[in-house]
């Protein structure tokens, strides 16, 4: 197998996991349609890196993050509900994405590969920032479960009960964001928006306590895109498509497994 | 100690509390009784700083709201509470959140808090569904398990909006019962309930509320006439037949 394959294998691997991990969260807190928002949202922060001759990751990222944290202070602080926000924002970043990369002269900018990623064309150092961002998801996870779990629960009881559910909020979308951003390029949105929901509705008709439905969210991930990736090589499929195709079989497969709760 | 100074609350340019001055001695068995809309949750809600008075102050054992919340809590239940029925989550998860936040970052809830929330939800009679999801409890049960878990919290302050409610009739001696308990053993207890009758007889301070204080103060008897003054209407007190 050549060497690329086996990058982007392990790339593809490593950004389920860290999608994965965060999706039962996003699903519980019914803002699973943050994935596509945000990602639509980074597209503004591309467009600003790209004119700003910035890093595009971390133009992205910086962007999405500021996005992120906006949406939910606001939410918070003007009661505004969390799916307004989000669409505000996610229409306003896309427009302003469309006029800065109109103005740029900057036509180089490959706009497909933006919307469907491509696993293929991954480096080696993009798979070490994966790995890195999969060890501070985990220790986010391990330190902040407790936390993270009545946050999920309800925002509002568990800063009565002194949880410090702001700051962890915070953290969260920060964390969100990321995984996002370093997503995007070998993923693309289709597959982020996926990634950060089918593997927890999978997990969710296997399993009823929270840290059993993470592992099987990641694990759902990493069979996916084991999967997918085979599929894809043999059939000459695109790879992140067709990753999203087999969750999506995943899914309908988990429905016979469903626990009678 | 509670105290409500020249507490004004408004939304809108609407009134919604004027000219609260309150104060609440510790100890005591506290109802706050009024009409549908005279801002009985508000009134709870300002006190646990989930919403900030327009204007006015509240002060804390003297000290001023915000600051006492960055190191106390109260032990709270809600009216309503919020919560997606398919949450993974058991009733002894739930009870348990009232002492998550005591417990630091990166630690687990011990065993130690799990025997002393099993040990509460005996006395709170749910101990049978300690491990049921919280999606399979009816709305009594769930009840019960808000107040285990407002007793977890150990707060030296018990508030509860309408504990009454979802609960079957004759529960709901048993419910003001234990609550006379806990205040017998020192908590201050703070109840919003449209029980006056049960109320009559458990509680010691009452707060007449409608949108302005009507009467604050230690009551031996929630009489007929407070209940006019209150209600602004013919409101009954009937004599419930537990």
């Amino acid at each position: 197998m050549p060497g690329f394959i086996i990058v982007a294998l392990i790339g593809a691997i490593l950004s389920g996991i860290s999608l994965a991990v965060f999706a039962p969260y996003v699903t519980l807190r019914r803002i699973s349609y943050m994935g596509e928002a945000l990602s639509h949202i980074a597209f503004a922060g591309i467009a600003i890196a790209l004119i700003s001759g910035m890093n595009l990751t971390l133009g992205a990222w910086i962007f999405v993050s500021i996005v992120a944290l906006l949406i939910s202070w606001l939410s918070r602080k003007e009661k505004i509900q969390e799916a307004n926000t989000i669409t505000i924002f996610l229409s306003l970043s896309m427009a302003l994405g469309i006029i800065l990369i109109s103005l740029s002269k900057n036509y180089a900018f490959d706009l497909s590969s933006y919307l469907f990623g491509n696993v293929l064309l991954i480096s080696i150092s993009e798979v070490w920032a994966l790995g890195i961002l999969n060890v501070l998801n985990i220790l986010f996870i391990l330190i902040f479960y407790k936390e993270l779990f009545y946050l999920s629960y309800n925002p509002e009881m568990a800063k009565v009960f002194r949880i410090r559910a702001t700051f962890i909020d915070y953290l969260f979308y920060l964390l969100l964001a990321a995984n996002i951003v370093l997503n995007l390029k070998s993923a693309g949105i289709i597959l982020v928006t996926a990634q950060l929901i089918l593997p927890a509705v999978i997990a969710f008709n296997l399993a009823s306590r929270l840290g059993w439905i993470i592992l099987i969210s990641a694990i759902a991930a990493v069979l996916s895109a084991l999967i997918g990736f085979y599929l894809s090589f043999v059939f000459d499929l695109p790879t992140g498509a067709t990753i999203v195709i087999v969750q999506a079989s995943m899914y309908a497969l988990s429905f016979i497994f469903k626990r009678r709760k | 100690m509670i105290e409500f100074r020249d507490v004004q609350y408004r939304v809108g340019g609407i009134s919604i509390l004027k000219d609260i001055n309150l104060t609440i001695p510790d100890g005591v068995f506290a109802a706050i009784i009024g009409p549908n809309g005279a801002g009985k949750s508000t009134l709870i809600k300002l006190l646990l700083g989930m919403q900030d008075p327009s204007e006015g102050k509240i002060l804390i054992d003297d000290s001023p709201r915000d600051s006492w919340l960055k190191h106390n809590g109260f032990g709270y239940l809600p009216q309503r509470e919020e919560y997606d029925r398919g949450f993974p989550a058991t009733a002894l998860d739930i009870v348990l959140m009232g002492i998550a936040g005591r417990i630091p970052w990166g630690r687990r809830v011990g065993d130690e808090h799990r025997e002393r929330a099993l040990s509460i939800m005996q006395d709170t009679g749910i101990i049978d569904k300690a491990h049921s999801p919280i999606g399979n409890l009816s709305g009594g049960e769930f009840q019960r398990v808000m107040l285990s878990r407002a007793i977890l919290s150990d707060s030296k302050y018990l508030i509860l909006d309408e504990p009454e409610a979802g609960i079957d009739r004759h529960s709901v001696v048993s419910f003001f019962k234990l609550l006379k308990e806990l205040n017998d053993a020192g908590k201050t207890v703070i109840t919003v309930s449209h029980d006056l009758h049960t109320l009559n007889k458990y509680s010691n301070f009452l707060i007449c509320l409608n949108k302005t204080l009507h009467c604050h103060d230690h009551s031996e008897l929630i009489d007929q006439q407070l209940i006019d003054k209150t209600f602004d209407e013919h409101t009954r007190l009937i004599e419930k037949d537990y």
